[in-house]
């Protein structure tokens, strides 16, 4: 049977989305665009102490309010279970007790007949509290530290000895901000119950998950409930959790027995789901005079919310990004009373990218080599962790491209001396060795009478693609136009799916689709083993190919038969089939799964005397694996790049040093790159198909944004001399 | 948001007598400052009354000053023919600010009037803010300031005014006028704005009740120089960290009249009258623009977060200094 690895038609082609034209005609349905008859909305009431407890809670002003159906409150709000782990501990249910951890906790959420009526009364809730100190900085004696809190610290050779013997030593400290995911939709939950079934409409990046932990929060059985996400307005990673604002708009709902919509507002989108932590992170770097690495430490330590966990590992990567002997590297977390940490497009790499590449760059000017040669002299030929050969690796011919596409030979080595009238001119490079991850999947693909197919997997397009390249391969796979399939997901109740997380997505879900398909095609087969009048009669799987409709035979393409005809000849309404896909074992297969990798060029110019800085041009060369769409594939890249231009130039979450309260909760506040800061942005793919999943995908929703930071900071330095070593870069370093 | 009642003005005086009767009712304007405040629940007036409809739009040329209709919008103003031709500096200012969309709802009057976008007094949750409530202290002095004043400023606040068209007016002397129950005057823009001292709440010297009507521009002399610089975080839509607007004539290789106000720095725009004072009468060399911006700021009250402010503002000025002598000829 005919599989993608033979790359014909349909997969790899940039194709328009399928739900492109739902998208700009406003006829796709995010999850605040839900409406039942009866509806009522809720407005959320948030702690303004970061630790503490709450002392009085009158809401006597609130329930009198004009529209007011309820106010819920630890004091009458019922008892909740917790969800379970989803590899991370779930956030405990809202409103249980009196314990304030961060500011912006729910203390109460109002329910009225109208958003505007809800929130007007939200504001009539006085809380008084008991605070304590809390704990904000990572300094504060007080704080609870967790060393290698994933297992994931490690340790090869002998650091100390290499160190102390290097014939060139450098070391330094770095430091990121913590950022906001803030994605343009909402967070947004409409929840409607009919008896003891909940249908809950949400923002969530997972909701097989979420299934699952509603479930358990409300002590029902997994299937009375059910998670619809057709669409969801961006998310960045704050979907993949259930966060306690889901449970407390279900909770409303069963209060006052009617259906209720809570949209989070800007501010409560920077307490309420998740933001990528700060970093402080420490490489210690030993080399031999001709750039040679025998030694390389990396440490770091992330803020952690009071309780549960987050998976954050700014170090991990460099373990495995440069073939060197003598390595360390360790994670720490440190826990303070700050809203929860949660995963932001390339959790812990974003961070630790930056500290590994600028430290390279720094080492390469303390040797006077050329920062593209030093990468190249210490490339990895194998996974020097795992020790086994990389799955695929094509990141040398990613930094050679890029450097001929950006025109790397131009850049003239001192610091300073490219200069364009006021502006000083920089070039900066960065690699990226991303982490791989996969999850299980499941899905299910169905052949119509009409000849049309539906494949359907519990998955999420957040914005990525996922409805268009999982279109084009359930077409690929069926031998159908893909104007004959459509793919359906975010939806609980179809085949469990997989996170859109960990750029692990299209390996996963891919690798099921092409599974079901597969399977779909064996069914066709089973139903016409015995048919004398089909030329497919016994064929079995590997003798024959699919294309046009029909499947039919390799040795004799002529011979075959259309699905629909097969259906119409045996009776039957429509066929299918399931399909599933777990991740592969690395010992077993052999080799280090890789994720993706890339070479990141920036040009930046920077006006001295004002501070100011531009970013001029970006080149990414990016090994992916097999592209199953290049322009989607290359959305992804450059909304990653504006991120990373966002976390390297803009984006901080500023938190009061007194309080705990996050100062800059809104847009007009917490600055993102807007047009005028994004240069052209060109991205090109090189790399052959992986070959740890059947479909040969490497991720490309997160690494985009990875490198960006480093390579900037890089750019910055060759521009004027200056080594910022602290995200983001603003004025007030530069001038 | 809490509930308001909502009136359409039909006539000036109808407008103003309303809002004077009453203390707890406010003009709206283009919305774009008072519902955003009203939304985030620092304002909360009873009454809006909307004075969109009343006829004090336009643009109108007298002579040698521009007379502005209170509510001609950001972008009209920006558009006129007159302003790109005499007052282009002007021009610069109004379209670095918000963005197009802002600018279309924005109108003059209202932006004059736009309050701080210090974050603590944007949030009712902070307690401390003398300018939500005098006498409540100033939660920006202790917590983390930027985008900040430093000139101007004292512990009881340091809320900047982060308007960049009142920039080039000050720098212009436009003249802004009122109308009030009792008729109307005129204030010289300088004397509008009041310096907070420990009452921040009272920022200008409005009364009560009392409209802008228009603002009288006088146009800068034909051959005159001029630029607006604003140095900001990022490319656009963006409010300033430091600005300056500069207006020359130079005669004969001298600088005849300077005209240089701030933005960024004042709890008020901010006219640099001394480094005027040093620039008139000398040639316009890079020496003397440094030279002049080095007295551009005097006695600055800093915190930790807007101490780079001195010095940003200092070369900001001395940038668009020499921006207005080489590039901000007559076009
Ligand atoms: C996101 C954002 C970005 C912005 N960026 C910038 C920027 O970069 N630079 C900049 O300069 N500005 C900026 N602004 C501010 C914007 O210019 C002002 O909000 C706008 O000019 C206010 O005008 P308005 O007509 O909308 O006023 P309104 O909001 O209607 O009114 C403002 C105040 O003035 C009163 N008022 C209005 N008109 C009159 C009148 N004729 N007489 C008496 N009282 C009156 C109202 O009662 C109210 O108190 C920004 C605003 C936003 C929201
Ligand atoms: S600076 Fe002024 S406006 Fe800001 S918190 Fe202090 S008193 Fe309030």
């Amino acid at each position: 049977m005919t599989t993608v690895e033979q790359r014909t038609g349909l997969v790899g082609q940039g194709v328009d989305r399928v739900d492109g034209p739902l998208k700009v005609t406003g006829a796709a349905r995010y999850p605040n665009d839900f409406s039942y008859p009866d509806l009522a909305y809720a407005a959320l009431v948030r702690s303004t102490v970061a630790a503490g407890r709450i002392s009085r809670l009158d809401t006597a002003a609130a329930l009198a309010s004009p529209g007011v159906l309820a106010v819920i409150t630890h004091q009458n709000a019922p008892r909740l279970e917790r969800a379970p782990d989803s590899g991370l501990t779930a956030p405990p249910p809202p409103l249980q007790d009196d314990r304030i951890t961060f500011h912006g906790q729910y203390v109460a959420v109002v329910v009225a007949d109208s958003a505007e009526e809800a929130t007007a009364a939200a504001r009539r809730v006085e809380a008084e509290y008991e605070p304590a100190e809390p704990i904000l900085d990572m300094g504060d004696p007080r704080a609870e530290w967790i060393t290698d809190p994933w297992g994931t610290d490690s340790s090869r050779g002998d650091l100390k000895g290499a160190l102390a013997s290097a014939e060139v030593r450098f070391e330094a400290t770095y430091t990121t901000a913590a950022n906001s995911n803030s994605p343009m939709g909402l967070f947004s939950t409409v929840a409607v119950w009919d008896g003891d079934d909940l249908t809950i409409h949400d923002s969530t990046q997972w909701p097989s998950y979420l299934r699952k932990a509603i479930a358990q929060v409300f002590s029902l059985p997994e299937g009375n409930v059910r998670v619809l996400c057709p669409y969801v307005g961006g998310a960045f990673g704050a979907g993949l959790r259930a966060w306690p604002h889901i449970m407390l708009a279900a909770l409303a709902a069963r209060t006052v027995g009617r259906p209720v919509k809570l949209v989070l507002t800007r501010p409560e989108m920077f307490t309420g789901v998740g933001h990528r932590t700060a970093s402080e992170q420490c490489v210690k770097l030993g080399a031999t005079r001709d750039g040679r690495l025998v030694a390389l430490a990396h440490e770091s330590t992330t803020p952690l919310q009071i309780e549960g966990t987050q998976f954050e590992p700014c170090t991990a990567g460099s373990a495995s990004a440069y073939a060197c002997p003598n390595v360390i590297t360790r994670d720490r977390q440190v826990r303070l009373n700050i809203p929860w940490c949660n995963f932001m497009r390339a959790p812990g790499e974003a961070q630790g990218n930056f500290a590994l590449e600028s430290a390279m760059d720094e080492l390469a000017y303390e040797l006077g080599m050329d920062p593209l040669e030093l990468r190249l002299r210490n490339y990895s030929e194998d996974n020097p962790r795992l020790e086994l050969p990389w799955s695929s690796k094509s990141l040398r011919e990613c930094y050679e491209v890029g450097a001929e596409r950006f025109g790397w030979s131009r850049r003239s080595p001192e610091p300073g001396s490219m200069r364009d009238g006021d502006s000083l001119i920089g070039y900066g490079v960065a690699g990226v060795s991303f982490f791989w991850y996969q999850e299980p999947c499941e899905a299910r693909a169905t052949l119509r009478k009409d000849g049309t197919a539906v494949v359907r997997s519990a998955v999420t397009d957040i914005g990525t693609g996922t409805y268009t390249v999982m279109t084009q391969l359930s077409a690929e796979c069926l031998g159908l136009d893909m104007a004959h399939v459509t793919f359906e997901l975010g939806d609980s109740d179809l085949p469990a799916g997989a996170a859109a997380g960990g750029s692990g997505l299209t390996a996963a879900v891919g690798s099921a689709v092409q599974a079901a398909c597969r399977n779909l095609v064996r069914a066709f087969l089973d139903t016409v083993r015995d048919d004398p009048t089909s030329p497919l009669q016994g064929c079995t799987i590997d003798e024959v190919s699919v294309g046009g409709g029909r499947i039919h035979r390799i040795d004799a393409p002529e011979s075959g038969e259309a699905y629909a005809d097969i259906l119409a000849a045996h009776g039957i309404g429509e066929l299918s089939a399931d399909g599933s896909s777990t991740p592969n074992d690395p010992k077993v297969a052999g080799m280090a799964p890789s994720g993706a990798f890339a070479a990141r060029f920036v040009e930046v110019r920077v006006d001295p005397d004002l501070g100011l800085m531009q970013v001029a041009r970006v080149v990414s060369v990016v090994d992916a694996g097999r592209i199953l769409n290049e322009k989607t594939a290359t959305s992804q890249i450059m909304g990653g790049t504006v991120g990373g231009i966002g976390m390297a130039m803009l984006e901080e979450i500023v938190t009061d040093p007194g309080t705990g309260r996050v100062a800059n909760a809104t847009f007009g506040d917490y600055l993102i790159p807007v047009n005028a800061d994004i240069p052209d942005m060109e991205v090109a793919f090189v790399g052959r198909p992986d070959r740890f999943n059947s479909v040969g995908v490497k991720g490309v929703g997160e690494i985009g944004l990875v490198g960006i930071g480093a390579a900037i900071a890089n750019a910055v330095h060759h521009a004027t001399g200056r080594r910022v070593r602290s995200l983001p870069i603003t004025i007030e370093q530069l001038f | 948001m809490r509930e308001f009642e909502y009136v359409r003005a039909g006539e000036v005086g109808q407008a103003v007598a309303m809002v004077t009767a009453d203390p707890e009712t406010s003009y709206l304007a283009g919305g774009t400052t008072q519902l955003d405040l009203m939304k985030d629940g620092v304002l909360a007036p009873d009454r809006l009354v909307d004075i969109t409809r009343l006829p004090l739009g336009g643009v109108t040329r007298d002579g040698d000053v521009l007379r502005v209709g209170a509510l001609a919008s950001m972008e009209e103003l920006a558009a006129d023919p007159t302003v790109a031709e005499r007052l282009p500096f002007l021009r610069e200012a109004l379209l670095m600010g918000a963005s197009p969309q802002l600018r279309n709802m924005a109108t003059i009057g209202g932006n004059l009037l736009q309050r701080t976008r210090c974050r603590y007094f944007r949030d009712p949750a902070v307690s401390a803010c003398n300018k939500r409530r005098r006498g409540t202290g100033c939660a920006a002095v202790q917590e983390v300031a930027r985008m900040h004043a430093i000139l101007g400023a004292s512990e009881h606040c340091i809320a900047l005014h982060p308007s960049d068209m009142a920039v080039a007016l000050v720098a212009l002397d436009a003249v802004v006028h009122l109308l009030g129950a009792g008729g109307s005057r005129s204030v010289p823009i300088r004397e509008f704005y009041l310096l907070p001292g420990d009452t921040p709440d009272v920022e200008n010297v409005l009364r009560h009740g009392e409209l802008i009507t228009a603002v009288e521009v006088p146009l800068l002399p034909p051959g005159a120089r001029s630029t607006y610089l604003k140095v900001r975080d990022r490319a656009s839509y963006e409010f300033a960290l430091t600005s300056a607007a500069v207006a020359l004539r130079i005669d004969g290789g001298v600088i005849g009249e300077a005209r240089v106000a701030m933005g960024g720095v004042g709890t008020v725009p901010w006219r640099a009258t001394t480094t005027e004072q040093m620039l008139e009468g000398s040639p316009p060399s890079p020496e003397v623009f440094a030279a002049a911006a080095e007295l551009a700021i005097t006695d600055p009250y800093v915190v930790p977060g807007t101490a780079f402010k001195v010095e940003l503002a200092k070369r900001t000025v001395a940038r668009a200094l020499r921006t207005a002598a080489t590039q901000g000829g007559p076009r």
